[in-house]
């Protein structure tokens, strides 16, 4: 791995995936990120919280290297922002699965195609592809509706194909860009359950939201990013070791646990 | 290499643009069709104008009359003198007894000419064979006024005069060729480019997935360029079509015509694609900076 040493001071930990190096982005004259340093090691689970118009997104496009930084550098699974061949991004991005607010899902593909589509674009075998879609869908509990469009389904629903869909190629990395944002607290909790699943089968997860409530319960690691610049960076210590399941009671009180996250712990990176 | 399953998928993807604005697709194709059906027209009219001229220049030989009773030394000495001027290939000594009965074999057998004239009426004279890059009337006025010159010549023939108007119309419809031609390759690019835009702003959602899930940039850009590519093919064979069914109803009536070969044909249609090609990447570079 070839990186600036003058930008990127210290041994890079081994365990490191995402390494941000005093990076600076500009969206022409208007600074949308201040020198902000930070890494995450691999199978962490992230939390990125702060204002709408910190800097969240902005974040996450700089780790698909969708945006290159303006100063400083963005390390990624080896890949260096500063040095790189523009070629191989979307092999990068074949390591990270990336999760909207708004699902962005193929509105004239049913559940099943949605899914399958990621998976034809990087050329996986047929008979490969089958078995992925499937093993997906019935982890995000949705394998029963594979032949419903989009719209047929609730926004709960569509996240999990988008979750789906984001997984199916087995990323290392999983982005999920205020991913409850469009979603009642019950179903928010669900689809935040499902992204600990994901985190507990090996997969690093960068979860962004605004939303403080979700993040108070968060036994998690939890930046705050303000307007452009990290504030605060630490882990929550909060005496449950499964914090979900404390947020879980704070919105429903007496509720199962749903059946879409009822999953084998680990069985997602089979 | 693509997978099997990426190649059906681009193949799929290829057609579908046609299938849901077929509309659209219809009018490009059609519009792309008279446009390239008017340069192949225009194409196939300097070919013919050069046919014509080609045969024209074919026989632009000069006939070169001399005096009489110049003697044959005189004569003789004719011959190297003319052999050097530029543009000249061969020469041949054609005397009167020999020009009397070239006349008689043009006559055929009613007409006795030996009978009918006491005294040969024919000057003596050289015929002149032109070199190939000669044959032109600019060439062969040149050649014409430098032998005028000469004492001993009484007088320069050669047939083709029109070989002159024949070269200024050519010229001419070989600038309008081009003219056209340029015309129509940038309509052509254009009406594509336009097409194919209109397909991926269609799917701009399509696209945005693609990149995000790791789709390289050339399995994003295949299926369009093959759509562009797909027009230009059918554009072409229609305007190839149109043109072919015509030609096969007027040759029986207008001889010597002549028309594109099988090759051209094939030429002619590549190029179409080749349009589409140009249009769809057009259409496609502003979409795939990264
Ligand atoms: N494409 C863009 N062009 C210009 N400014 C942008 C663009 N995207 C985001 N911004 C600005 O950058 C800042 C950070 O945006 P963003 O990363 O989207 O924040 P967040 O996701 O935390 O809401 C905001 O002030 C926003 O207005
Ligand atoms: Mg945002």
């Amino acid at each position: 791995m070839k990186f600036d040493s003058k930008i990127n001071k210290g041994p890079l930990d081994l365990r490191t995936v995402i390494g941000f190096f005093h990076t600076h982005l500009l969206y022409r004259d208007h600074a949308a990120l201040t020198d902000v340093s930070f890494t995450v090691a691999n199978g962490e689970f992230v939390c990125l919280t702060g204002p709408s118009g910190a800097g969240k997104s902005s974040i996450l496009r700089l780790i698909t290297m969708d945006l290159l930084p303006t100063e400083g550098q963005v390390i990624v699974r080896g890949m260096v922002s500063t040095n790189m061949n523009r070629r191989r991004i979307p092999l990068l991005r074949r390591e990270i699965g990336y999760v909207f607010q708004d699902f962005r899902l193929l509105e004239d593909r049913d559940v099943y195609q949605n899914v399958q589509f990621a998976q034809v674009v990087v050329g996986i075998s047929s008979k490969q592809m089958k078995n992925n879609v499937m093993r997906l869908l019935t982890q995000v509990g949705l394998w029963d509706k594979r032949h419903r469009l989009p719209h047929q389904l609730s926004g709960g629903e569509q996240q999990r194909v988008a979750i789906a869909r984001a997984m199916v190629n087995s990323p290392k990395i999983l982005l999920a860009d205020e991913p409850t944002g469009n979603l009642d607290p019950v179903v928010a909790q669900e689809i935040i359950d499902l992204l600990f699943r994901i985190n507990t089968g090996g997969t690093c997860v960068v979860f962004s939201t605004h939303d403080h409530e979700i993040v108070k319960n968060f036994g998690q690691r939890v930046i705050v990013i303000e307007n452009g610049r990290i504030t605060s960076d630490e882990e929550h210590k909060t005496a449950a070791s499964t914090a979900h399941r404390l947020a879980d009671r704070m919105y429903r009180p007496s509720a199962p646990q749903p059946a879409a996250v009822r999953v084998q712990e680990g069985s997602e990176r089979a | 290499m693509p997978s099997k399953t990426q190649i059906g998928y681009l193949l799929r993807e290829s057609f579908a643009g046609f299938a849901r604005r077929k509309l659209t697709t219809g009018v490009t194709i059609l519009i792309m069709g008279s446009a390239l059906l008017i340069l192949a027209l225009f194409t196939i009219v300097t070919l013919n104008l050069g046919s014509l001229l080609e045969t024209a220049r074919g026989g632009i030989d000069l006939r070169v009359f001399l005096h009489e009773e110049l003697g044959a030394q005189r004569e003789a000495e004719l011959q190297p003198r003319l052999v050097v001027i530029p543009g000249v290939q061969s020469v041949a000594y054609i005397s009167k007894d020999m020009a009397l009965r070239e006349l008689q074999a043009q006559l055929g057998d009613e007409v006795d000419i030996m009978t009918a004239v006491d005294t040969n009426p024919l000057p003596p004279s050289y015929q002149v064979t032109l070199s190939p890059d000669a044959r032109t009337a600019a060439a062969v006025e040149r050649i014409e006024q430098e032998i005028l010159l000469w004492p001993e010549v009484q007088e320069v023939v050669y047939a083709q005069r029109w070989v002159e108007v024949l070269e200024r119309w050519n010229s001419v419809f070989r600038l309008a060729s081009l003219i056209v031609s340029l015309v129509v390759f940038a309509a052509a690019v254009f009406v594509i480019s336009n097409t194919v835009k209109l397909t991926m702003a269609s799917q701009a959602r399509l696209i945005e997935i693609m990149k995000l899930v790791g789709a390289t940039n050339w399995f994003i850009r295949t299926p369009y360029l093959c759509e562009g590519m797909l027009q230009g093919l059918l554009a072409g064979v229609i305007a190839m079509g149109i043109l072919a069914g015509t030609y096969s109803l007027l040759r029986s009536q207008m001889d010597g015509l002549v028309f594109f070969t099988p090759w051209q044909m094939v030429g002619f249609v590549l190029l179409c694609i080749s349009l589409g090609l140009v249009g769809s990447w057009a259409a496609i570079r502003k979409y795939l900076r990264t």
